[in-house]
């Protein structure tokens, strides 16, 4: 029996948004609700996922699978203190694991996808290389963490830029749009492609029909938002705010899913190696948390095809 | 959705085609919350020439729809163009939308109260001359006032509606019924409001009125 899991990939451009903090913290709320969950921690060449998990290291991890020391992912998924909850860590792997091969890139995205659990939670790095967006494009479903600071917010967009722009060249790689993909790869030199919308725009207006089937398959994208480290003062439609101008202005499904209360003591609970949710479940951050896990599961049901090609194993 | 630079005005500031001013005033100022300079989310995703272009547009269409004129005109070309049907333009009973006014009187959401109404004909309605000739008379009884309020086209319940001042009293004054009228310096409150309803000047009116009164105590 294959169990097909629900990946999620948690990004978001900008280091110390909260992305290890809201996988682990999402990824214990849902092992609470009884699905059999696994953390990846895929910050590779920065992964730290297992302190916030408790751990002071880990034996054995991606590293292990990569080396072929174990043939199966599952493997190497170690049990942490709250039940249903795995993580596969990368911090057993070498210093230089940040430039990944293509071909183990891919070979991890396979075995992502053939993990046997309920949901799969992968924790990506910051900035936006390739392997950070492939990563993220091979996941069910995207979710871009962002706080509520200028720095994050353009970090945030750069990164949704640089996703989009990975995902519009895929598509016309996949329908052998290669032609039109050389000719503005030469353009983009003089003219630099700042925004992925303008490739769009000139596929569409050179190749209407080619222009539509792309269109198509942008609006396939779903993308969720969380607006981590809210404060009082801020704006409270700022991550709607955020999510209606992705949507007008990109080809694809934005879904703000809530804020997440700043809370002093997420500074005590990463010392102390402890889940958040499970240390103060009786804050309004923890509730934060729970109402946008529910919101992320709510509407996981639809969408079934990984966001980027890489899905299609 | 449509691409930005297609949206019609009211697609671009997310309003109802039979949207009212002030909720066309409130899309306005929500859009230029996303889209202005000082915004923290303009800045990540535009460069200064296209965050000026979409504002350029805001403002276009925000100067549009307000501008009751230009809107008609603006309405007719969508209409005429076939973006819009012609019957959404139709008032549909506005919604309840948004915060509802902490003291407002008014029970039906669109339509102006009673008492507005009652002003708003009196304002409308031309009886310079009929108020210029009882204001020149020395003494003013309630007949002249009965005379000016019938010739304006109101009826007596409406001043009630207007003033409060209770059908008794109002009936008393204009009938000139000396020993119902009430005491004096409630009277004189009540001639003003009467007067100022009618625009006509308070002072005259009250000592018009008082003098008629003492005139008609004293004949008797």
């Amino acid at each position: 029996m294959t169990i097909m899991a629900q990946i999620y990939a948690v990004g978001g451009g900008k280091g110390g948004s909260g992305k290890s903090f809201l996988t682990a913290n999402f990824g214990a709320l849902f092992a609470r609700q009884g699905h059999n969950t696994v953390l990846v921690d895929l910050d590779l060449g920065g992964s730290n996922l297992h302190s916030l998990l408790g751990f002071r290291q880990v034996k054995k991890g991606l590293n292990s699978y990569l080396n072929k020391s174990v043939s199966d992912l599952s493997t190497v998924a170690v049990p942490t203190e709250i039940p249903n909850l795995h993580l596969i860590s990368s911090v057993d792997c070498s210093l230089e694991i940040g430039n990944l091969f293509y071909a183990q890139k891919m070979k991890i995205i396979n075995a992502i996808h053939r993990l046997p659990f309920d949901i799969v939670l992968i924790d990506l790095g910051a900035g936006s290389t390739y392997n950070v967006l492939d990563f993220f494009l091979s996941a069910h479903e995207g979710i871009f963490v962002f706080t509520p600071e200028p720095t994050s917010i353009q970090n945030t967009v750069q990164f949704i830029k640089a996703i989009y722009l990975r995902r519009v060249k895929q598509i016309l790689k996949h329908y052998a749009f290669s032609n039109v993909v050389k000719e503005l790869a030469g353009e983009s030199e003089a003219d630099l492609v700042r925004s992925p919308l303008d490739i769009v725009d000139r596929v569409m207006t050179k190749d209407p029909d080619r222009g539509k089937l792309l269109e198509k398959e942008l609006r396939k994208l779903v993308f969720k938002l969380v607006l981590n480290q809210y404060r009082k003062h801020i704006d409270e439609e700022l991550g709607n705010k955020i999510e209606k101008v992705c949507n007008r202005h990109f080809y694809a499904g934005f879904q703000f899913l809530g804020n997440i209360t700043y809370d002093e003591r997420v500074h005590n609970s990463v010392l102390a190696k402890t889940i958040f949710a499970n240390k103060y479940p009786y804050t309004p951050t923890s509730t934060d948390l729970k109402q946008t896990a529910e919101m992320m599961l709510k509407k996981s049901g639809e969408t079934s095809s990984a966001i980027g090609k890489y899905g299609e194993v | 959705m449509e691409r930005f630079e297609n949206l019609n005005y009211y697609e671009l500031l997310e309003v109802p085609v039979n949207a009212l001013p002030f909720e066309i005033r409130q899309a306005y100022r929500n859009a230029l919350s996303i889209y202005e300079e000082e915004s923290m989310i303009s800045d990540s995703f535009f460069t200064d020439d296209e965050r000026n272009a979409i504002l350029r547009r805001i403002e276009e269409a925000f100067s549009t729809l307000i501008d009751k004129g230009q809107r008609g005109g603006y309405n007719k070309e969508l209409i005429d163009a076939g973006v819009i049907d012609a019957s959404l333009l139709e008032k549909g009973k506005p919604k309840s939308k948004g915060p509802i006014p902490l003291f407002s009187l008014k029970k039906t959401g669109g339509q102006e109260s009673l008492s507005a109404r009652v002003r708003n004909r009196i304002e409308r309605k031309d009886f310079m001359e009929v108020s210029r000739e009882i204001l020149s008379k020395s003494l003013i009884s309630g007949k002249d006032l009965e005379r000016l309020r019938k010739h304006v086209g109101i009826a007596v319940e409406e001043i009630f509606e207007v003033t409060r001042i209770s059908l008794k009293v109002l009936t008393a004054i204009e009938s000139d019924d000396v020993a119902s009228l009430p005491r004096t310096f409630y009277l004189k409150n009540f001639l003003k409001a009467y007067a100022e309803l009618f625009n006509l000047d308070s002072r005259k009116v009250i000592d018009g009125y008082l003098e008629n009164i003492a005139y008609l105590k004293n004949t008797k």
